[in-house]
């Protein structure tokens, strides 16, 4: 009777999630995928034909593929390169370093291609300093285009390759390198024939992470490249969704998917070898540090210098924007002026744009975080079957790009079958985003639950614990820290979000992603500027929080 | 004495290995009971269908009288409504409550009263020597002193009987010994039956009223400590439990009182007739290392060997000898200790008799 009972509460959970997800995920998508396929009313592969028989169409796809990959590359050298130092040399100030060189994480990327346009721009403050040292007209580098784009997303994607490099160096056994020092190899020979083949994994996985990143981005291509003509999937698909054509933006979305899929298959492949090169290591021994000796100063200030371009200069440069009275003007304490923050604070439509993203954000981040906490204690605790399929569905939107999640939310909601037309309303972005951003509440909540040991819950039941009880004294408070994180994390990210917005708000709907991009885009920096400026510490304060959520989580 | 735990027949599977093989046994109302066997032989497996966190396949398992477990009845009290106190192998001690948090739990869950609560944990501290430890956060305490707090946390609720999983198995040796010694006391002031499982046989030795042995999921044999070591039921207790040496032989003579032995190459042995000689000629003798002797001439034996190895371990002497290809372990009294590289030769004072082919058979009858 109590078996019975107990499996009775837990498959209704289970439909109810699964239910959940078939909506938000699997509709639009399939949405996506068969209106590609059709052409008035009919299969076909007209639209495709319409992709590659178009060089716009095609070369745009051909951009996006070489354009990632050299930002890709660029990201790998910096990201390693620096994990390696931080993990692996004596350079004074390691936590600082290690959080600002994380940082760009937090900084939306359109607020780094605008700051970088207002330093290295044709009016920018890099350039006229270069002009006024060097007396030239021009300058030899052009922010805008191919060139622009691959710098802009390479120092802005790095932390993905940093993130996985310094934590498998960190994890690493020591004794493995020490073996090799036993026999002989000195520590240059340790790092070229031990250590680099270890970490190989991680760098490749952090890379996958990066070109994912990298083809799915929006706002960088659209402010460094549409101005010179210079165009990518992404930036295609919202021209396509301005004309209207439907079908193409629904063709190129699905060429999207297909790239983001191969890269995701092949990270799938590398986690799977990272079994063979399991190094955690049982005692922990700490691994042999490089001294640096008379090297550490000029070592510490490269990487503070590193960090300071990557993310105070472009920030800075976005304050001076704001604080100038207008484009290109000279900065000193007779110009500064207060002007664009007045006219975008006090601007009804900037206001709404900030409350339509403080709304949906805090939504979308707890409808998620609950969802998902159940559904991760279905699949890793209650071990209840189909969960863990549906996990992997959850998980699919992780590597989608924005744009394919933002066509299909055109597709699955204007006019479905059944329930009501989202389709110009505020509420199709928080459907929107509750589709990107369930993969982090999944892998946040998946990662919290699995640290608590079984033996935690079972002690409880064996103290009389039913197992609403032990759910609710034992593991929901262990996995507060995770959730929270988890919540931190959705909250900060739907909250500037660029990429999707774009494609599917509409007037009187606008967030503040979209607002700041629409500012810059018609030709106002200064405001634009302001108000990146102006919500900038919110985000940067969330973003600590769950950096110390996270560090603070002890091991259980 | 009356009986606390009872399993009978007792079955549990999992897909096409058997863990636990329709096993019986009974734990008294206030004995120290332990399981006891190699990894993989279900002593863990049995004790969680005690607790009723795996259900078994068949059989039946009554704590106190009342029936837990039955499949004939498809009966199943899930845990938290069995009576029980546990401690696990990695203390599962809550990290984010305190001390006496940990502890009072139990109480808590049954609505003690908060003046009640605070005396039975504030007196269950004391027992353990943990009172100003009360507001500590398991992060800051030595893992003994976690154990500590999940034996606390087990006993607090009084329950019909204590199940303890290989508790000591994290603890250096030192500590493992002291606790050791705990543990019976604590089991002797609150008379509360013990169930505990491990797999050292010497900490099973020590601290039990009666052992099972287990192997491959079979109960080898039931009984005290100082039976199951000297009387033990098969080739497998025998081995498991203290160390044995083994030697193919060839019994010349028995009578009433002793057997005469050819061993390893003609040497003759004499010992003092065991419990159970069997038939025929080709026999395998066991002795235990402690109960051969060293010297230069030892009555009744001409088995002659050189000494490889001498361990000194302060209260006794382990001697490795070799004798053609033949490794025999000897252990002795410090007194005479034997300068490695000597001749010496070699008496049984005490052995077993099992039929050669026992060689291969962990189930062979030995007493």
């Amino acid at each position: 009777m109590t078996a019975l009972r107990r499996l009775d509460s837990r498959l209704v959970l289970f439909l109810l999630i699964a239910a959940f997800v078939l909506v938000i995920v699997v509709y639009p998508l399939v949405q996506v995928l068969i209106r590609s396929l059709l052409h008035d009313g009919g299969w076909s592969l007209r639209n495709y034909e319409a992709v590659f028989g178009r060089p716009r169409n095609y070369v745009a796809l051909w951009n996006s593929v070489w354009v990632s990959l050299a930002a890709t590359a660029l990201a790998t050298a910096i990201g390693t390169l620096t994990a390696f130092v931080v993990q692996r040399t004596d350079v004074p100030f390691k936590g600082l370093l290690r959080f600002l060189l994380i940082l760009p994480f937090a900084i939306p990327p359109l607020f780094a291609a605008m700051g970088w346009v207002q330093l290295a721009g044709p009016v920018g403050l890099l350039t006229k300093t270069w002009q006024s040292l060097t007396g030239a007209s021009g300058a030899p580098w052009s922010i805008y285009g191919a060139g622009g784009i691959i710098f802009v997303l390479g120092i802005t994607k790095y932390p993905f390759v940093f993130i996985t490099v310094a934590g498998a160096l960190q994890r690493m056994d020591a004794s493995l390198e020490e073996a090799a020092r036993t026999a002989g190899a000195g520590t240059g020979r340790i790092m070229r024939d031990i250590t680099l083949p270890l970490v190989r994994p991680a760098i490749l996985g952090g890379a996958l992470l990066a070109f994912v990143s990298c083809i799915d981005n929006f706002g960088i291509p659209a402010v460094l490249g549409l101005r010179v003509q210079f165009q990518v999937l992404t930036t295609r698909i919202y021209e396509a969704l301005t004309i209207p054509d439907l079908a193409l933006a629904t063709a190129m979305s699905m060429l999207l998917v297909v790239l983001a899929g191969v890269a995701v298959w092949l990270m799938g492949k590398f986690e799977g070898r990272r079994g063979e090169h399991q190094i955690i290591g049982g005692k922990s021994i700490r691994p042999h540090i490089i001294r640096l000796r008379h090297a550490r100063p000029w070592v510490a200030l490269a990487l503070f210098a590193v960090a300071f371009v990557i993310v105070v200069l472009p920030l800075f440069a976005l304050l001076v924007t704001a604080l100038q009275p207008y484009y290109g003007a000279p900065l000193n304490a007779e110009t500064i002026t207060t002007r664009n923050f007045e006219a975008v604070l006090n601007s009804s439509a900037a206001q709404r744009g900030i409350r339509n993203s403080l709304t949906l954000a805090p939504i979308a981040a707890t409808i998620l975080v609950v969802v998902t906490a159940l559904l991760a204690y279905l699949n890793v605790k209650a071990k209840v079957r189909g969960a863990k399929l549906l996990d992997g569905i959850g998980m699919m939107p992780f590597a989608l790009p924005g744009s394919v999640i933002g066509v299909g939310m055109i597709l699955a909601w204007s006019n479905p079958p059944v329930g009501p037309t989202l389709y110009g309303t505020l509420w199709i972005l928080l459907v929107a985003y509750l589709m990107r951003y369930m993969a982090y509440g999944l892998r946040s909540c998946r990662a919290s639950l699995m640290q608590i040991h079984d033996s935690l819950e079972e002690a409880a039941s064996t103290s009389g614990a039913s197992r609403l009880r032990t759910m609710r004294d034992v593991t929901l408070p262990l996995m507060r820290p995770g959730m929270i994180a988890a919540w931190v994390l959705i909250f900060i990210s739907a909250y500037h979000e660029l990429t999707v917005s774009a494609l599917i708000w509409s007037a009187r709907n606008e967030t503040v992603g979209v607002w700041i991009f629409v500012m810059q885009d018609s030709g106002f920096p200064g405001r634009a500027s302001a108000l990146a400026v102006a919500i900038l510490p919110i985000i940067l304060i969330m973003f600590m929080i769950t950096q110390w959520l996270s560090a603070d989580r002890s091991a259980i | 004495m009356g009986v606390t735990i009872q399993v009978e027949r007792l079955t549990k599977r999992f897909g096409s290995m058997t863990a636990v093989d329709a096993i019986d046994f009974a734990v008294g109302d206030h004995e120290f009971f332990s399981l006891v066997g190699p990894s993989g032989c279900g002593k863990t497996t049995t004790l969680r269908c005690v607790a009723g966190l795996e259900t078994a396949d068949e059989g039946r398992i009554g704590i106190k009288g009342t029936t837990v477990y039955a499949s004939s009845e498809r009966l199943d009290v899930p845990t938290h409504e069995r009576a029980i106190g546990m401690v696990f192998q990695n203390y599962a001690v809550w990290p984010h409550m305190t001390v006496y948090q940990n502890v009072a739990y139990p109480l808590r869950l049954k609505n003690v009263p908060r003046a009640d609560q605070q005396r039975r944990v504030g007196r269950v501290l004391e027992m353990l020597g943990m009172e100003a430890l009360g507001e500590r956060k398991p992060s800051q305490l030595s893992g003994g002193q976690q154990q500590r707090v999940a034996l606390g946390r087990a006993l607090v609720g009084e329950p019909d009987v204590l199940l303890l999983d290989e508790p000591l198995s994290n603890l250096d040796a030192k500590l493992r010994e002291h606790m050791r010694v705990e543990l019976k006391r604590i089991q002797r002031e609150t008379g509360i039956p013990i169930l505990y499982v491990t797999h050292d046989q010497l900490e099973a030795l020590a601290m039990s009223d009666r052992i099972a042995v287990m192997n491959d999921g079979r109960i080898h044999q039931i009984a005290s400590p100082v039976e199951i070591y000297e009387q033990p039921a098969t080739k497998f207790v025998l081995d498991f439990i203290g160390s044995v040496n083994y030697l193919p032989a060839e019994l010349v003579n028995a009578d009433a009182e002793r057997v005469t032995l050819r061993v390893l190459q003609g040497a003759t042995l004499v010992l003092p007739r065991p419990g159970s000689v069997p038939d025929g000629r080709e026999v395998l003798l066991a002795v235990r290392p402690e109960d051969m002797v060293l010297g230069q001439a030892i009555e009744g034996s001409d088995l002659h060997a050189r000494v490889e190895l001498r361990s000194f371990l302060g209260n006794l002497c382990e001697y490795r000898l070799r004798h053609g290809g033949h490794e025999l372990r000897v252990q002795t009294e410090k007194d005479e200790l034997v300068a490695e590289g000597s001749d010496v030769v070699v008496g049984v004072r005490r052995g077993y008799l099992l039929p050669r082919a026992a060689a291969q058979d962990v189930d062979a009858r030995v007493s």
